[in-house]
C-alpha cells in the first residue's frame, strides 16, 4: 500500500475513531477511575478506595449468582436458538416462492419491544391464564411459572429464543444460500440423500454461520436485562439475575455507582474471556473440518 | 514531515470534536443559570406522564403571565430507564434542573444525603406556605433526620386496601373485616364456600423487590405499630412487638393458604382474590378497562387491618407520596425564583383543585376532605373520599439515603421467607434486625 492511500485509509476512517474516541475510549478511561471510588453519582465528594470495590464484587453473592446465570442461560438458549434458527433457514430455504416474505415475518419479533413481549408473557402464564386454568383443570398441574428456580429462566431463554430466532435465521439462510448447488449434486453421486446430506454436508458447509451465530448468542447472554427486570426482577433465589440487572440495581437503585462500576469491569473481562473460549473451540472444530 | 501534517490534522479534527461536545454539554448547563437581562430562567422537570406535565405547564403559563420576570420551561424528566436514574445522570453531567417534582421521599434522602438538594425550610416565606396550604400535619412526617424538610408533598395517597364487597356480602359479611382474627375468618370462610379464591393475590410477597414493600409490609406494620417510624436517622427504631405481629399475619395467611403468590392477572378484578392493595391512580384504569368496578357495589376501601385489641379506627398506612425539590446545583436567585412560583402555586386551593382534577391523586393538604373547594369533587367520586381523609393517616417512606438496600432486606430476611414458611416470624424479625444494623453501621 503506498502512502498516499494509507493517509486517504486513514482520513476516512477518522470520523469513526474520532467518534470512538469520545464516545468509547474516554467513558472506558473514565470508568476505570470511577471502579477505585466510592462515588455514587450525585456527591460533590468521593474518595479514592483501592481494589475494594472489586474485593467485594469477588465477594458478593449476587455477583456471583449473576456469573453463573449466564451460563445456565447460555446452556438453554444457545442450543435453542440455533436449532431453531437452522429449522426456520431450512424450512424458508425449501419454501418455493415467497421466501423474503416468510423472512421477514420471522425476523419482525426481533424489533419487538423487550417491555411488551414481557408484559405479554406475563399474560400468558398468569395464574389465571387460559393456559393455566387449561393445564390446572385437565392436568391438574399448578405451575409456579416464574417462582420456579428453573422454570424461570427457562421462560426467559425461550422468550428471547423466539425473539431472535428469526433473525438468526437470516444468518443461516444467507449461509445456505451460497451453498454451490455443485457440492450438493456431488453429494448426491455419493449416495448422500436426506438427512445424510443436511448432516454430512449442508451443516459442514454452514460453518461461518454457526460460528456468526454462537458467538452472536454467547455475548448477547452477557447483556441480558430487560426481560428478568420486566419478568422476576432477578428471582426467585437469584435464579434470573443477571450482569446488567446486578449493574443497574447497584448504579441506579443503590446509587453504588463505583461499585457498579466494578461490576460492569469484572462483567466485560469476563465476557471477553468466555466469547475468546468460544471462539478457540469452533476455530478448533472450523479446522478439523477444513475451515481454516 | 508530511507525516506530521497528518497527525496534526487527525489531532486537530479530535480536539475540535471534544471540545465540540464540551461545549455543548456547557452551552445546555448555561441555559438553565443564564440572566436575560433581569429574567431569571428555571428549568422543571415534571413527572413524565402526560396530565402531571398538563398541570405544570399551565401553572407555567399563568405564572409567567404575572410575573414577567421569570421564565420556566416545564420538561419532563428523562427516565433513563427510571426519572431516578435520569436524574442522578443529570446531576452527574451537570445539567440538573432548578426544581423538579416526582421525587419520593427515599430518594430525596439519597440527593439530600449528597448535598444534591437545598433544605426547602431555609426559605423565606416557607411556614407561610405549609400554613396556607394547610399541610402542617401532613409534612410533619417528612422532616428529615437532621430536622430539615427537603421535599414539598404534592400528593400523598394514603393506601388502602379495596374489598370485593359483592363476595364478602355473598360470605356473609356487609363490612370488611378489621383486625387480624376478622381477616382470618373470613378468609375461613371464603375458602370453603370458594376453595379456588384467595384473600389477596400478591407475587411480590415472595420477592425481594425493595419497593413492594411500601405496599405489603409497611401498610400492615404501620398499622400495628401506629405508624412508629421504622428507622431514625440511621438507627433501626421498629416497634419489635408490633413488626413480629405482622410478620404472624403474613404467615397465618399463608398457612392458611389465603395468599395467591404465582404472577396474576388483574386477580381483584376477576374476583381470584377479595382484597387487593389500592391507590387511586387504579380508578382511571378501571373506568377503561372494568366499568363494572363500582364502588359500595363491587369493592369497599378500608385502612389496613390491626392487631386483635388494637383500635382499627385509629389505624396508620402507608403514604405512596412524591413531591417537589430544588436542586442546589442551581444559583441561589434561581432557588429562590423557583420556591416563589411554588409558593404561588399551592396559595390557592383551586390548583389543588385542578391537580386533582387532571391527576387523580390526592394534594398532600390536611383539609382535603374538608375544604370547601373540594367538597362537589369528592361528591362526584366517592371514591376518592378515603383516600383524603387518611391522608393525615399515612406514613411517608423512611428518609434514610440506603432505603434500597433496608427495603432489600426486609424483603429477604424477613417477609420473604416467613411468607414462604422457611422462618418462623420471631426468627425472621431477628435475622432482618441483624441485617439492618450491618447496613447501618
Amino acid at each position: 500500500m503506498n502512502k498516499h492511500a494509507a493517509k486517504v485509509g486513514w482520513l476516512l476512517a477518522s470520523p469513526y475513531l474520532i467518534y470512538s474516541a469520545i464516545f468509547f475510549l474516554i467513558p472506558l478511561f473514565w470508568a476505570l477511575y470511577l471502579a477505585f471510588t466510592n462515588w455514587n453519582l450525585i456527591s460533590p465528594e468521593y474518595e479514592t478506595v483501592g481494589m475494594q470495590n472489586f474485593l467485594d464484587a469477588f465477594f458478593s453473592p449476587s455477583v456471583r449468582a449473576a456469573f453463573w446465570v449466564t451460563y445456565k442461560f447460555m446452556l438453554m438458549f444457545v442450543p435453542i436458538v440455533i436449532a431453531g434458527s437452522l429449522f426456520l433457514a431450512l424450512i424458508i430455504h425449501h419454501l418455493p416462492r415467497w421466501k423474503g416474505l416468510f423472512a421477514v415475518g420471522y425476523f419482525l419479533p426481533y424489533l419487538a419491544s423487550g417491555v411488551a413481549s414481557s408484559i405479554v408473557v406475563k399474560g400468558v402464564i398468569s395464574y389465571n391464564s387460559p393456559l393455566n386454568q387449561f393445564l390446572r383443570d385437565a392436568l391438574g398441574w399448578d405451575i409456579d411459572w416464574l417462582g420456579s428456580p428453573i422454570l424461570a429462566p427457562l421462560v426467559i431463554a425461550l422468550m428471547m429464543a423466539w425473539k431472535f430466532v428469526g433473525y438468526y435465521a437470516l444468518l443461516f439462510l444467507s449461509g445456505l444460500e451460497s451453498i454451490p448447488k455443485e457440492v450438493y449434486e456431488a453429494a448426491e453421486i455419493d449416495g448422500a440423500v436426506g438427512w445424510k446430506r443436511v448432516w454430512h454436508v449442508t451443516i459442514p458447509m454452514l460453518y461461518p454461520s454457526f460460528y456468526t451465530v454462537t458467538i452472536l448468542a454467547v455475548g448477547l447472554m452477557f447483556g441480558i436485562f430487560t426481560e428478568p427486570y420486566v419478568l422476576t426482577g432477578g428471582g426467585p433465589e437469584y435464579a434470573t439475575h443477571t450482569w446488567q440487572l446486578e449493574i443497574y440495581n447497584q448504579a441506579f437503585e443503590k446509587l453504588n455507582a463505583g461499585y457498579g462500576t466494578a461490576v460492569a469491569i469484572i462483567n466485560s473481562i469476563v465476557t471477553f474471556a468466555s466469547i475468546f473460549v468460544f471462539r478457540k473451540v469452533l476455530e478448533k472444530w472450523g479446522g478439523k473440518h477444513g475451515w481454516e | 514531515m508530511k507525516k506530521r501534517k497528518w497527525f496534526k490534522l487527525a489531532s486537530l479534527l479530535l480536539a475540535a470534536a471534544v471540545a465540540g461536545t464540551g461545549c455543548q454539554g456547557q452551552t445546555g448547563n448555561e441555559q438553565g443559570q443564564k440572566k436575560e437581562g433581569s429574567t431569571v430562567q428555571i428549568d422543571f422537570w415534571a413527572a413524565p406522564n402526560p396530565t402531571q406535565q398538563a398541570f405544570w405547564k399551565k401553572m407555567a403559563d399563568r405564572y409567567m403571565e404575572e410575573h414577567q420576570n421569570v421564565k420556566i420551561k416545564v420538561s419532563p424528566m428523562p427516565e433513563s430507564p427510571s426519572s431516578e436514574a435520569g436524574i442522578q445522570s443529570a446531576i452527574a453531567a451537570g445539567n440538573a434542573p432548578v426544581i423538579s417534582e416526582n421525587i419520593s421521599r427515599g430518594f430525596a434522602a439519597q440527593l439530600a444525603d449528597s448535598r444534591a438538594i437545598v433544605p426547602l425550610d431555609q426559605f423565606e416565606g416557607f411556614d407561610d406556605l405549609i400554613g396556607k396550604r394547610q399541610m402542617k400535619s401532613t409534612i410533619s412526617t417528612w422532616k428529615f433526620a437532621d430536622g430539615h424538610q427537603y421535599v414539598l408533598p404534592i400528593y400523598s395517597n394514603a393506601m388502602l386496601f379495596g374489598w370485593r364487597i359483592d363476595i364478602l356480602k355473598e360470605l356473609g359479611y356487609n363490612a370488611p373485616p378489621k383486625t387480624y382474627s376478622e381477616v382470618m375468618e373470613v378468609g375461613k370462610k371464603l375458602k370453603e364456600k370458594y376453595p379456588n379464591k384467595f384473600l389477596w393475590a400478591r407475587a411480590d410477597l415472595v420477592k425481594p423487590t425493595w419497593w413492594a414493600r411500601w405496599f405489603d409490609f409497611f401498610m400492615i406494620y404501620n398499622a400495628a405499630s401506629n405508624g412508629t417510624h421504622f428507622i431514625d436517622g440511621n438507627k433501626l427504631s421498629a416497634d419489635r412487638d408490633a413488626g413480629v405481629k405482622t410478620l404472624q399475619f403474613f404467615a397465618d395467611l399463608s398457612k392458611n393458604q389465603l395468599v395467591l403468590t404465582k404472577e396474576t392477572k388483574d386477580p381483584f378484578e376477576s374476583g381470584t382474590s377479595v382484597m387487593s392493595d389500592l391507590g387511586p391512580w387504579t380508578f382511571p384504569y378501571w373506568a377503561e378497562k372494568f366499568p363494572e368496578m363500582k364502588f359500595n357495589e363491587k369493592y369497599v376501601l378500608s385502612m389496613p387491618p390491626v392487631p386483635d385489641g388494637m383500635n382499627p379506627s385509629q389505624a396508620k398506612t402507608f403514604a405512596d407520596t412524591k413531591g417537589l425539590v430544588i436542586y442546589a446545583s442551581a444559583t441561589k436567585e434561581q432557588q429562590q425564583a423557583a420556591f416563589d412560583f411554588v409558593k404561588w402555586v399551592y396559595s390557592d386551593p383551586q390548583n389543588d383543585l385542578e391537580w386533582l382534577k387532571e391527576t387523580n391523586l390526592p394534594p398532600a393538604r390536611d383539609d382535603l376532605s374538608t375544604n370547601e373547594a373540594f367538597v362537589s369533587y369528592f361528591a362526584q367520586n366517592p371514591q376518592l373520599k378515603p383516600y383524603a381523609e387518611n391522608i393525615p393517616n399515612a406514613i411517608p417512606p423512611m428518609d434514610n439515603a440506603k432505603m434500597v438496600e433496608l427495603q432489600e432486606l426486609i424483603g429477604k430476611e424477613a417477609l420473604n421467607p416467613v411468607v414462604k414458611g422457611e422462618k418462623t416470624p420471631e426468627k425472621a424479625w431477628e435475622d432482618m434486625e441483624k441485617a439492618i444494623n450491618g447496613v447501618l453501621k
